[in-house]
């Protein structure tokens, strides 16, 4: 059984939001980044990914499906950078142009990775893109 | 009533002027045409002699005349001149005839002068008209043909020797269906025979679009429109053959586009709508996979799972490439050194293991987009390797012809097959068991949005070669 090398456990583990409407998904990268020893909240829309970021909670990583029943550009990415300005933020997307990438990048996401992955790969992208967020 | 009246009647009523003379040349009738005509009034004709008409050139004409009429002779379409009150020269034809009085004695001469200047011009004006019409005939880009009832041809212009490959005097005298192909070669005699019984129309006067055949036995699409017409009592008819060689390619070529267009739509769609699921599928197995026992039988068939995935993802991945070719984001590129790199992903590749590729040649650097060419040239050699049954030799030529850089793979495999040569660039076309029969189409895509073109050779001795132009920086 090969897994990604669990976080030291002294501090609390770090919070992730995984936001997409396909419920395999979710399952599949909730328990992916909890082996990993992230703990895991789960979105399934926009709405409720916003509601999750606004009520109280700090997470340090956020992975943000593009196309969701509620949203399909860019602005939500803008309204959670701008309400955690500090979580790192991975996208994920089975639409992906050159020029949504660029976009998202200069919104400051971290990458955008595109649909299908390996969840192994994206539980070390997240890893890479809190570095990146705390300035290593 | 008085039949002299209804003579006279007519007389002045004519067209031609008449005028009677004594043997003198005394003037004793003048009509009013020949008022119009010499533009003298009968009044001050009448009584003068009537060498005051005649040109001075021609002093012995009237002697002459008056002599054969006094020997009751007649002079018919004398063609000769005379002079108008106001100078004008008339060009006249005469016919004179005796007066005799009740005896039989001659004591004068009726003179019918027809005008034939307007005649004069009139030859010149239709030699004008004919030279224009020939001109034109000659001039024209369109095919033009002139048969006879039986089919035979009679006149051919330049624009149908161009069209047909054949001179004008090869064709003259030979039947006209020798421009046809099947079946209208063997049913034309049929068809004239029944036009000229029946008259039904089945093309005169209508014009419709038909195939023609050139002398080389090609054929190609005309508009034919078909007159008829009646030449001293024989039928001709006379077609006009309009080239539709670039009408028909270009709608080809828009129906084609519109139809790419539709494919593209569809296929992005299906794609990314089976790129999600492809997601959900591919991380849910995966996580399953990590909770089977390492080498047990049900890991390897999820690792087995993933890998069909994942072809299936490539699959996608080319539709959608194909589909929505990315605009290529040019910079100045050194083609050799992509088709170097390009080279070093067919060698990673193990099935392509005893495949040899040399790269050879030079040209300066172009403007393109190296991701997107190396699709190209990757493209090109993973057919070629898979031609050869991953055994051979693939041979890259850089040169540069012009203003393009030209890029020659030629391979030692079975060459193309007759059947797919036409299709080669259809997509979804293949001649593999496996393929989607998106590559070549996709290479041809990419490399019109770089501006080249690429064509695909069959060569006698074998093999295949490709040859792709690229424009130069």
């Amino acid at each position: 059984m090969e897994m990604s090398p669990p976080a030291v456990k002294k501090s609390p583990s770090p919070r992730v939001l995984v936001v997409d409407d396909e419920a395999l998904i979710r399952w599949s990268l909730s328990e992916s980044l909890s082996e990993a020893g992230y703990a895991v909240i789960e979105a399934g829309d926009g709405a409720s990914a916003l509601a999750q970021l606004s009520n109280g909670h700090v997470f340090d990583a956020i992975v943000l499906d593009y196309r969701l029943p509620d949203s399909n550009d860019l602005r939500l990415l803008e309204r959670i950078r701008a309400l955690q300005p500090a979580a790192a933020v991975v996208m994920m997307t089975a639409y992906g142009t050159p020029e949504m990438t660029s976009g998202a990048l200069k919104l400051g996401a971290y990458r955008v990775v595109p649909k299908p992955f390996d969840v192994h790969d994206m539980v070390d992208v997240v890893g890479q893109a809190r570095e990146s967020a705390r300035g290593f | 009533m008085d039949p002299e009246r209804i003579l006279g009647a007519i007389v002045e009523s004519s067209d031609d002027a008449i005028i009677a003379k004594d043997l003198d040349g005394t003037i004793l009738a003048w009509n009013a045409s020949a008022e119009r005509m010499y533009g003298y009034a009968a009044a001050e004709a009448i009584g003068r002699n009537v060498g005051f008409i005649i040109p001075s050139d021609r002093p012995d004409e009237l002697k002459d005349i008056t002599r054969r009429i006094a020997a009751g002779e007649r002079v018919q379409h004398f063609e000769t001149t005379r002079v108008a009150k106001d100078g004008r020269v008339v060009d006249v034809s005469l016919t004179v005839s005796p007066i005799k009085d009740a005896s039989g004695t001659v004591i004068g001469a009726s003179t019918v002068a027809r005008d034939i200047t307007v005649s004069n011009s009139r030859i010149q004006q239709l030699r004008d008209s004919e030279e224009r019409l020939r001109s034109v005939v000659e001039a024209a880009v369109d095919g033009i043909v002139v048969i006879d009832a039986r089919g035979t041809i009679e006149a051919f212009n330049p624009g149908a020797e161009r069209l047909f490959g054949y001179t004008a005097a090869e064709v003259h005298g030979t039947n006209v269906h020798i421009l046809m192909p099947e079946p209208y070669h063997s049913e034309h005699d049929g068809y004239m025979r029944r036009y000229i019984e029946t008259g039904e129309q089945k093309i005169i006067g209508i014009g419709r679009e038909v195939t023609a055949r050139r002398k080389d036995g090609t054929t190609f699409p005309i508009h034919l429109s078909v007159g008829e017409m009646t030449l001293n009592g024989d039928r001709k008819f006379t077609g006009i053959i309009h080239d539709l060689t670039s009408r028909v390619a270009m709608e080809e070529q828009l129906r084609e586009q519109a139809a790419l267009v539709r494919l593209g739509e569809m296929a992005a769609v299906i794609a990314h709508e089976v790129k999600n699921p492809l997601a959900a599928v591919r991380g849910a197995i995966q996580v399953i996979g990590t909770r089977l026992g390492a080498g047990s039988r049900e890991a390897s068939v999820v690792t087995d799972i993933i890998a069909r995935i994942d072809t299936l993802n490539l699959l996608v991945r080319d539709l959608l490439l194909f589909a929505r070719p990315p605009q290529p984001h040019p910079i100045p590129i050194d083609v050799l050194g992509v088709l170097g790199l390009t080279v070093n992903l067919l060698r990673a590749d193990d099935s392509h293991g005893n495949v040899a590729v040399t790269v050879e040649g030079e040209a300066p650097h172009i403007l393109a987009d190296a991701e997107l060419l190396k699709i190209v040239f990757l493209n090109l050699l993973i057919n070629s390797a898979q031609a050869m049954k991953g055994q051979g030799e693939i041979s890259v030529h850089v040169s540069r012809d012009g203003a393009d850089c030209v890029v020659v793979v030629t391979d030692t495999g079975p060459g193309i097959p007759p059947e797919v040569r036409g299709r080669l660039f259809t997509p979804f076309v293949t001649t593999k068991s496996r393929g989607t029969g998106l590559g070549l189409s996709t290479v041809k895509r990419l490399i019109e949005a770089h501006h080249g073109s690429i064509r695909v050779d069959s060569p006698e001795g074998g093999g295949a070669r490709i040859t792709v132009r690229l424009p130069l920086a």
